[in-house]
């Protein structure tokens, strides 16, 4: 009976703070494009359009069980998608977001059936080579590409009514997007189809002899997280404005992976810190060595796995199963993980909170932005 | 639980003495042949073991049955033919396998563990029903209602062995296939699991193959009991008459069947 009250009380106690926790990241993400610079509200945009590629990989790699290095392909996908349809035809932006969305869906059925037969590095390579021959083949559709010169579309404007900066509009929209997108992610993992991913990922003889079709689901697995790609590159053309073969390199799959496992596989928020990560580390890596960003970059990466092996999203609960070992029994309770369960969920959902730290370290100069108002993945290219 | 040691006498009256019909089944992994030619049947309702050393091939028989491995010859169930079928065909028709190993989701919930094993039981109508057989699983294994939101790979393995067998039970198989229950667990968490796979039997009706190590284990709660060796059936019959002729039991199984006729 008394344990029973005591589970009560910590269910109702969770649920508060996880409301809490809801209403803190949705005030923050509401408030930030008023209280930040223009550049760093884009930066924040950027972070994330990434989230919405990540959380999709992170149902492949994370919740399915396996690789992809060529999501960079997806990514380029949709946002070709989302740019031919505003040149060529003149649609809206809003019906470009279906379009892309369904376009990545059925790409990534289609890629997805050598997933079927392959496992591990052979996965890995066959992937690799979407990332690795789709540029040259986007430079080769001169006519509808645009070739190597690329396609200049409409960026998103804000409605007079608004009364909102380009910028806080076009951050508005991304973020309404990114939440439906990782609320769907969710959603998805919970339901049947999600929990039969998972189980395949856990034991994929065991499940299926419990009637999982392996040959279904891990298609499926494909076809949504490139859905998610294909979502996260329509909003980049929205954002940006504008793409090339150029912008899509192997190197943004790569580092697309490399964000993932930063940021925490198989976690929900994961993909948002990790896309915080490939936003601003490598503009701070700039700062700390002009000559070798890239080096700095890897190091980082070293860095993070090295203190948190399981991701920066790991990296609460593991602070405190540290400092619970320390701590004597009987004086664990008080003062020690209560500031920290606190603000451990806290710093979680919102970008915000680990962007704005992170910001205070990047000089929102100017040069930068004219430069590579790409983010990432272009920059480590560069070296 | 109760009287383990006491053995099953009869076999239940059925009707369908061939439920599960087994003809000349040969099995093997490459090279590797397993099984050269097994026949058995298995009546409804009835609990089978088959026992024998290590390497006879026990395992073989459940993988073939359930799909895992390909096999010749002819494995019928309720008239079905179950032979050149892939796992997941076999579970649709009703074959669910413990595998060995227990086979556990260790990263899902121990609810979610049993909600795979109603995997194949979709649509609006069956929900009802699959919760309910979700309780049913609960009384059956009340450790496991209270871990229902652990994940089950930090559950003991006596408890990981309770969801496997929940799993496969939800999904109401005409034919449940367990593999070594007793692998690596105490002898009392043993005992407690084979009384409820008694139990289940008992109440459901469903038929179970049991391959086990544990030979005074599997007889005490089997109807019919087949020793194989080497890949073919040496010996066969009622478990009763098996437990009791220790001398038999003990040649061919390479262990001591201690029977307990005395009190």
């Amino acid at each position: 009976m008394n344990t029973i009250v005591t589970a009560l009380g910590t269910a109702r106690a969770r649920r508060l703070r996880a409301a809490l926790t809801v209403l803190l990241a949705t005030a923050a993400a509401v408030g930030a494009p008023f209280y930040f610079a223009p550049f760093q509200v884009f930066q924040l945009t950027m972070v994330l359009l990434y989230a919405v590629a990540l959380a999709g990989l992170n149902l492949l790699v994370g919740f399915g069980g396996q690789i992809s290095l060529g999501h960079g392909a997806f990514f380029a996908a949709g946002a070709y998608t989302a740019a031919v349809m505003l040149d060529r035809y003149g649609t809206g932006h809003l019906a470009t977001l279906p379009a892309a969305a369904a376009g990545c869906f059925l790409l990534g059925l289609g890629f997805g059936v050598p997933a079927l037969r392959l496992r591990g590095l052979y996965l890995a390579l066959v992937t690799l080579s979407f990332a690795v021959f789709l540029p040259p083949l986007l430079k080769r559709l001169e006519p509808v590409t645009g070739g190597s010169m690329g396609l200049t579309v409409d960026k998103l404007r804000p409605p007079a009514w608004s009364g909102l900066a380009e910028d806080q509009w076009t951050y508005f929209v991304v973020l309404a997007v990114t939440t439906v997108a990782l609320l769907c992610a969710r959603n998805l993992l919970r339901s049947r189809a999600g929990r039969a991913l998972r189980a395949v990922r856990d034991n994929e003889s065991a499940a299926e002899v419990m009637g999982v079709r392996l040959s279904l689901h891990k298609t499926l697995a494909f076809a949504w997280s490139a859905m998610f790609a294909g979502v996260a590159g329509c909003l980049y053309t929205w954002v940006i404005g504008f793409v090339s073969p150029d912008s899509f390199g192997f190197v943004l799959s790569i580092t697309l992976l490399a964000g993932l496992v930063v940021g925490g596989l198989a976690s929900l928020y994961g993909p948002l810190l990790g896309a915080a990560f490939v936003m601003y580390v490598p503009s701070v890596s700039q700062d700390l060595s002009e000559a070798a960003p890239g080096v700095v970059f890897g190091l980082l990466i070293i860095t993070v796995m090295f203190v948190a092996p399981t991701g920066l999203a790991g990296l609460p609960g593991r602070v405190l199963a540290a400092v619970a070992r320390r701590r004597p029994r009987a004086t664990a309770a008080p003062p020690g993980p209560a500031p920290g369960t606190g603000s451990a969920p806290e710093a979680e959902p919102g970008p915000e909170a680990g962007s704005g730290a992170l910001t205070t370290l990047t000089p929102p100069g100017p040069a930068v932005v004219d430069a590579e108002p790409v983010g990432a993945p272009p920059r480590t290219e560069k070296e | 639980m109760s009287g383990t040691a006491t053995g099953r006498t009869e076999a239940p009256a059925s009707e369908e003495p061939d439920f599960l019909e087994v003809r000349g089944l040969h099995a093997g992994y490459g090279q590797a042949r397993v099984l050269q030619g097994l026949d058995f049947s298995v009546a409804r309702g009835e609990v089978c073991a088959i026992l024998g050393p290590n390497g006879a091939g026990k395992t073989t028989t459940l993988r073939a049955l359930s799909g895992m491995v390909r096999g010749r010859g002819s494995v019928t169930l309720n008239g079905t033919e179950l032979l050149g079928r892939s796992p997941e065909q076999a579970a649709r028709l009703g074959v669910a396998h413990v595998p060995e190993g227990r086979g556990t989701f260790n990263d899902l919930t121990v609810e979610e563990n049993l909600r795979i094993g109603a995997h194949l039981r979709t649509g609006r109508r069956n929900r009802a029903a699959v919760t309910a057989d979700l309780e049913r699983i609960y009384d059956y294994f009340p450790a496991l209602r209270r871990r229902s939101r652990q994940a089950a790979g930090s559950l003991s393995g006596g408890e990981q062995q309770m969801i496997a067998i929940g799993r496969a039970l939800m999904l109401r198989p005409a034919l449940l296939l367990l593999d070594e229950p007793s692998l690596g667990l105490a002898p009392l968490v043993t005992r407690e699991l084979f009384g409820i796979v008694r139990a289940v039997n008992e109440e459901e009706r469903t038929t179970v193959v049991v391959v086990e190590q544990n030979a005074q284990l599997a007889l005490d709660i089997a109807h019919r009991a087949h020793v194989l060796e080497a890949g073919r059936l040496v010996l066969s019959g009622p478990a009763r008459e098996i437990r009791e002729d220790g001398q038999v039991a003990e040649v061919y199984l390479g262990v001591s069947v201690r029977s307990r006729k005395a009190g």
